[in-house]
């Protein structure tokens, strides 16, 4: 399933940074919300246009959390050196040994998203990925 | 979570299961049982090779893996480096640029200076461009050399500026061919930039002294203008953390079971003599001296802008490097264990080191008094200068706190920076602010710090480190 900006997902309140956990039916669908909430405090709420579709592989673990997490890392670079953004997500795969997605990106527009947060890195710290309930919590920390 | 006082505010978290040595945590107040921080002080105490404590300053908050105020000494053959005792923003730290100005001179000329300061320092989101992007010869050199690459292009407020750093302002075990493409192409245009969140600089007034005679070794005099750079190695520092921390995640099993079972993740570590410990190190150290060379271009930049801002001469400003202090490190350092010198590396993470009186790693004209410590606070109250102490040495691994902690989440400061103007309200109080966001002014108000005071008294009350004077913001620029 597709799901483009915005997404729901909560604040953990973490002192020093910034925590996010979100919801969905399927470890996908968790999967995209986490990239669209990575999204969604870079672009500080702000709309994001996509202009070109990539699709991406990455390697994962350990844990599906791990694999989150590495989907996250590739994506916060892209973001330091090309200035580029999710506005939508779909994920194909997603296991211990990576995932693979497809990523609508636009670009970082320094007045469109100047309440953005300065996302500096991806922590492994309480990182999540697992069912709960009926369905599928994801978990991440950023630093800022 | 047990803990037993030991003394004043000094508080021990008792060995038990898996932890190899107790935790130590000097606090404001007594701790909270639940505070999450706590049980990272416990998680730390599991590393191999651990040495006597898992230290905590009072400026203890929630990080990852460690806490933010930990401390972690680790025998150097035998024991782990863990790239979350340092932290993301590797050498994250501070320097303090005394000035011959006076405070009352200068407030005329302030606005002047704050905007200068402002155009001339790139600050903010992704902030790039200070100084034109460095070939890869170029940021070899930078990794290779510190501080004392940027004072040979001239970016220094004098030309002994590398000498008054820790550590000469570079770590020789830096290994640039360690530091990877990508890390590379984080930093490679980041040389001489603030970045965001709770980096700064500052225009001070010397506000107090409480030690003359420390005050005057370190060229301290009330009502005296005084300038602060807080900042890192920018991208750079957090793709090599990264990077690392990926691989040793994946790599835990590889190191035998005791480096397997640690509670936390983010505590992913290597041991210090294997060759993942070995490129760790050589990475981190050429991210260090990243952060030194940036804070030291940023000087260049910030006294040139003092200079044409004020049209004044370099003698009438009369600039010197006070000092400048990591605050995210590990270091290998020679420390006297149990009654004999033990060569260690010790992790600080959100720590400062303060070497006492009369130690050779101290810079000769402040050897009498001991290292300058420097605290920075909030940008509306106030930053301190302490200096070292031999019980430092004896109790801490020669360490002490790094600033006041964080008291509120981001979200939580944004929610009770709601309807207020936070420039308006420092303005109120004669502090100048410049600051690419509102957001950025709101999440880092004051309220959303513990007040630095009631840190650094605890580290004076404790002995770790002493007084010396208090600095006030006069203007503060953000990213």
């Amino acid at each position: 399933m597709r799901l483009c900006l915005p997404q729901p997902f909560e604040d953990l309140g973490h002192v020093a940074d910034v925590g996010v956990r979100v919801r969905g039916a399927t470890a996908g669908e968790a999967l995209a919300r986490l990239v669209l909430a990575f999204a969604s405090l870079a672009a500080g709420g702000g709309e994001v246009h996509a202009e070109r579709e990539e699709r991406l592989s990455v390697e994962g673990g350990p844990g599906l959390a791990g694999t989150a997490v590495a989907l996250l890392r590739e994506l916060l670079y892209r973001l330091a050196i090309e200035g580029i953004l999710p506005a939508a997500c779909e994920v194909h795969s997603v296991g211990e040994a990576g995932a693979e997605v497809s990523v609508a990106f636009g670009r970082r527009d320094p007045a469109r998203h100047a309440e953005g947060l300065d996302l500096k890195a991806v922590t492994r710290h309480a990182a999540r990925l697992e069912p709960e309930g009926a369905g599928w919590v994801g978990q991440v920390l950023f630093d800022v | 979570m047990q803990l037993r006082r030991i003394e004043g505010d000094l508080w021990e978290i008792p060995r038990e299961g898996g932890m190899r040595v107790p935790g130590r945590v000097y606090s404001v107040g007594p701790p909270a049982p639940d505070d999450p921080a706590l049980q990272q002080v416990a998680n730390v105490a599991h590393l191999p090779g651990i040495l006597r404590f898992s230290l905590a300053m009072p400026d203890i908050h929630w990080g990852y893996g460690f806490p933010i105020g930990g401390v972690a000494a680790m025998d150097a053959e035998h024991g782990a480096v863990s790239p979350g005792g340092v932290g993301y923003d590797i050498n994250c730290g501070v320097r303090v640029v005394t000035t011959a100005l006076e405070a009352e001179a200068l407030r005329p000329g302030l606005h002047a200076v704050a905007a200068q300061l402002y155009r001339d320092i790139p600050t903010g989101v992704g902030s790039s461009q200070a100084i034109p992007r460095l070939s890869d010869r170029e940021l070899d050199d930078v990794l290779a050399s510190g501080a004392r690459w940027a004072v040979r292009r001239g970016f220094a407020a004098a030309s002994d500026d590398a000498e008054r750093c820790e550590e000469g302002g570079w770590l020789a075990g830096a290994d640039p061919s360690a530091v990877s493409a990508r890390a590379r192409a984080r930093g490679a245009d980041q040389v001489g930039t603030l970045g965001s969140g709770n980096h700064f600089i500052e225009v001070d007034r010397v506000a107090e002294v409480y030690d003359a005679g420390a005050a005057e070794a370190f060229g301290l005099v009330p009502g005296q203008v005084a300038l602060q750079i807080h900042s890192g190695s920018r991208g750079l520092g957090y793709q090599v953390c990264d990077e690392h921390l990926a691989e040793l995640a994946r790599a835990r099993g590889r190191f035998g079971p005791e480096y397997d079972r640690l509670p936390d993740p983010q505590l992913a570590c290597a041991p210090i003599a294997s060759e993942a410990g070995q490129r760790y190190l050589g990475a981190m150290q050429a991210a260090a001296n990243f952060a030194w060379a940036n804070r030291q271009v940023m000087t260049g930049l910030a006294v040139r802008g003092l200079l044409h801002a004020l049209r004044i001469s370099e003698r009438e400003l009369g600039a010197r490097l006070l000092y400048d202090v990591c605050h995210n490190v590990a270091k290998h350092e020679e420390h006297t264990i149990d009654g004999a010198p033990r060569r260690v590396l010790v992790h600080r993470k959100g720590a400062t080191r303060c070497f006492g009186p009369g130690d050779p790693r101290v810079p000769a004209p402040y050897r009498a008094v001991g290292q300058p410590v420097l605290i920075p606070g909030d940008m509306g109250r106030y930053s301190y200068v302490l200096a070292g102490t031999a019980k430092a040495m004896e109790d801490t691994f020669g360490s002490s706190c790094h600033g006041a902690g964080r008291l509120l989440s981001r979200g939580e400061a944004l929610r009770r920076g709601r309807g207020r103007s936070i420039a308006k309200e420092l303005a109120g109080k004669g502090i100048e602010v410049m600051a690419r966001s509102h957001k950025t002014l709101a999440e880092e108000m004051s309220d959303a710090y513990k007040d630095v005071a009631q840190v650094v008294k605890v580290m004076d009350g404790a002995g770790i480190s002493r007084l010396v004077a208090r600095l006030e913001p006069m203007a503060v620029v953000k990213g």
